[in-house]
């Protein structure tokens, strides 16, 4: 099922208690970072400001997909849906792609400003954290652009601020699709580079925004599998670009190959504020859409769990499955624990052993490495378990052999990860830490390897039917629920 | 009533005194404007007495912490919107 827009979203979410209409007055100054925030860390539900200082009748929206549980409310199932169960319900649809459709008009278009008009201190962006570098219009935002030699039409999820009345400016990675095409098609050639930032989607295309697709595929068929109908797109005022005809407000620019500005700092999806940038992608504003009374979306970003690890651990863990399979590597399951903000993914493996630790640490390395810990566990752990996880990590990764540890050649490493040092972080160098928590293959599973003292393996079956079905006879209230 | 900016700077020691020089501030006066940048050519003082006529300025470190000591900031002139260079030039400038 999809939403007609992400008003539908609000109200379902106002039905099952996962919203709060906030009514009295609030700051964009701070306030309603510091709420959303707070939010974040006590796992409240999300927020819909709806009496904003400065800016009467317009809206401000926060945390649409902060919690699994709002996620699984936005795919359409069933608010308490298993952590396990969305993610199968999600590499299902993910695995479904729907080519969406282009329509002639759309409710974007309720209003459009151009020229002189253009002033985005008119939008009610919030200034989220205190020590910011301006004013952040895109946190919970999506990006449209274009290669220009095979109509490559990438969506992608990256930090964009206020400079002045008619230009933003942002920190796209280096490593991004948005960057290569940027700088492999435009910036040799001297050429302005079209962008639309898409505000107020539905939460599905926003949520598919956040995912590593392919290079060469479109962000938007795979946003039709998720919502399980084609999306519907429109074409922008000042370009060829689409985007999505439901959005709440549309910016429309081109990235400037010879023009820039400071950028951040800004607080961001690891937990932590690092540098600003003296080089920012500056995008010069040429059109404003938007409906009616719009709602502006974003996310107070900071320590998890909030909408980027949230998001994240679904669209990350799933494109690391897909690309580990293709690659025929024995696996069984990967997990991004929200925790670990996509610097840790857990790997669960048919069969261990160093040599395919190291086939995993490869494929996943292979472009870029957003994750610098890879853990691997074997069958008998469920990666989703993090308790059993760490268990693992404690008993069966061995301090020398079990680890490995190298670097990354630039540009592969990740730009926001905090263990890194400044020079580091600004030329994409990293690192990886490989901990195989496996058993080595050729150890004897009769003689050698130490046998698990868990209910599972240490009791006869009919024995564990029977405690099983005597629980509450027992005196148990009931059975452990599944951790969400 | 002064005005009130803020700057964020990689290296303090490198904010030049009594001197002309080219800055990025945000604007932290009240209004729906507040925190827009301006590129500016101004005179700064680590010591407000110094600047008797000059407005307040805050300055951030790069990563946005705050320094205790308030400065003061005499703008000469606003200077383009936007400065020449390319995207990511830093990284790219890493690189080589």
């Amino acid at each position: 099922m999809a939403f007609k827009d992400l008003r539908e979203f609000i109200k379902l979410l106002g039905k099952t208690g996962d919203v709060v209409r906030v009514k009295e007055e609030v700051d964009w100054d701070l306030e309603i970072g510091a709420i959303g925030r707070h939010a974040y860390e006590i796992q409240a539900p999300a927020q819909l400001y709806e009496k904003i200082k400065d800016y009467p009748g317009q809206r401000v929206f926060n945390g649409a997909l902060g919690t699994f549980r709002r996620v699984a409310i936005a795919m359409g199932l069933d608010p308490n849906t298993s952590v396990k169960q969305l993610y199968k319900e999600y590499e299902a649809r993910i695995n479904s792609p729907i080519k969406p459709i282009v329509v002639s008009d759309g409710s974007c278009k309720e209003n459009i400003v151009t020229g002189d008009d253009i002033d985005l201190f008119k939008i009610p962006v919030p200034y989220i954290h205190e020590g910011d570098g301006g004013r952040y219009i895109g946190t919970w935002a999506f990006e449209v652009t274009r290669d220009p030699d095979n109509s490559w039409d990438n969506w992608g999820m990256y930090r964009f601020m206020i400079h002045n009345k008619r230009y933003i400016v942002g920190w796209p990675r280096y490593s991004s699709h948005l960057s290569m095409v940027l700088h492999g098609k435009y910036v040799p050639q001297q050429k302005p580079m079209p962008m639309a930032l898409v505000l107020g989607s539905d939460p599905l295309c926003s949520m598919i925004a956040t995912a590593p697709i392919a290079i060469n595929a479109n962000e938007a068929d795979y946003a039709g599998g998720l919502c399980q109908e084609p999306v519907k797109l429109v074409k922008c005022e000042t370009s060829d670009l689409l985007v999505p005809a439901n959005a709440e407000i549309v910016l429309e620019g081109e990235i400037l190959p010879d023009r820039t500005v400071q950028e951040g700092p800004f607080g961001e999806y690891p937990g932590y504020r690092m540098e600003g940038a003296k080089d920012g992608v500056l995008v010069r504003i040429k059109a404003i859409t938007h409906r009616n009374r719009p709602i502006f979306t974003m996310i107070s970003l900071g320590v998890p769990p909030d909408d980027s690890s949230i998001a994240a651990s679904l669209t990350a863990a799933l494109a690391m499955k897909r690309r580990l399979l293709k690659h025929n590597v024995p696996i069984t399951e990967v997990f991004v624990p929200p925790i670990g903000v996509t610097h840790i993914v857990v790997v669960g493996v048919k069969r261990g052993g160093n040599e395919v630790a190291k086939q995993i640490k490869d494929v996943l390395t292979a472009r870029r490495a957003d994750v610098n810990k890879i853990i691997v566990v074997d069958d008998d752990i469920d990666p989703f378990d993090f308790d059993r996880v760490i268990h693992a990590f404690a008993t069966k990764c061995h301090p020398i052999r079990g680890m490995l540890c190298e670097e990354i050649e630039p540009p592969k490493g990740n730009a926001l990860t905090p263990c890194y040092n400044a020079q580091e972080r600004r030329a994409y160098r990293g690192a990886i830490a490989l901990i195989d928590c496996t058993w080595p293959p050729e150890l004897d599973r009769i003689t050698s390897v130490p046998m698990k003292n868990s209910f599972d393996i240490m009791f006869p079956a009919t024995l564990k039917n029977k405690v099983l079905a005597n629980w509450k006879a027992y005196g148990f209230k009931e059975k452990k629920k599944e951790k969400r | 009533m002064k005005k009130e900016y803020q700057t964020f700077t990689p290296d303090i020691k490198n904010l030049a005194e009594n001197t002309e020089i080219k800055l990025t501030i945000k604007d932290l006066n009240p209004g729906t404007g507040k925190y827009g940048a301006k590129i500016v050519k101004a005179i700064l003082a680590s010591d407000p007495t110094k600047l008797p006529d000059g407005d307040v300025l805050y300055v951030r470190s790069w990563i946005g912490a705050l320094y205790p000591q308030t400065w003061a900031i005499k703008i000469i002139e606003e200077l383009e919107e936007t400065e020449a260079g390319i995207p990511h030039g830093e990284t790219i400038g890493a690189k080589k």
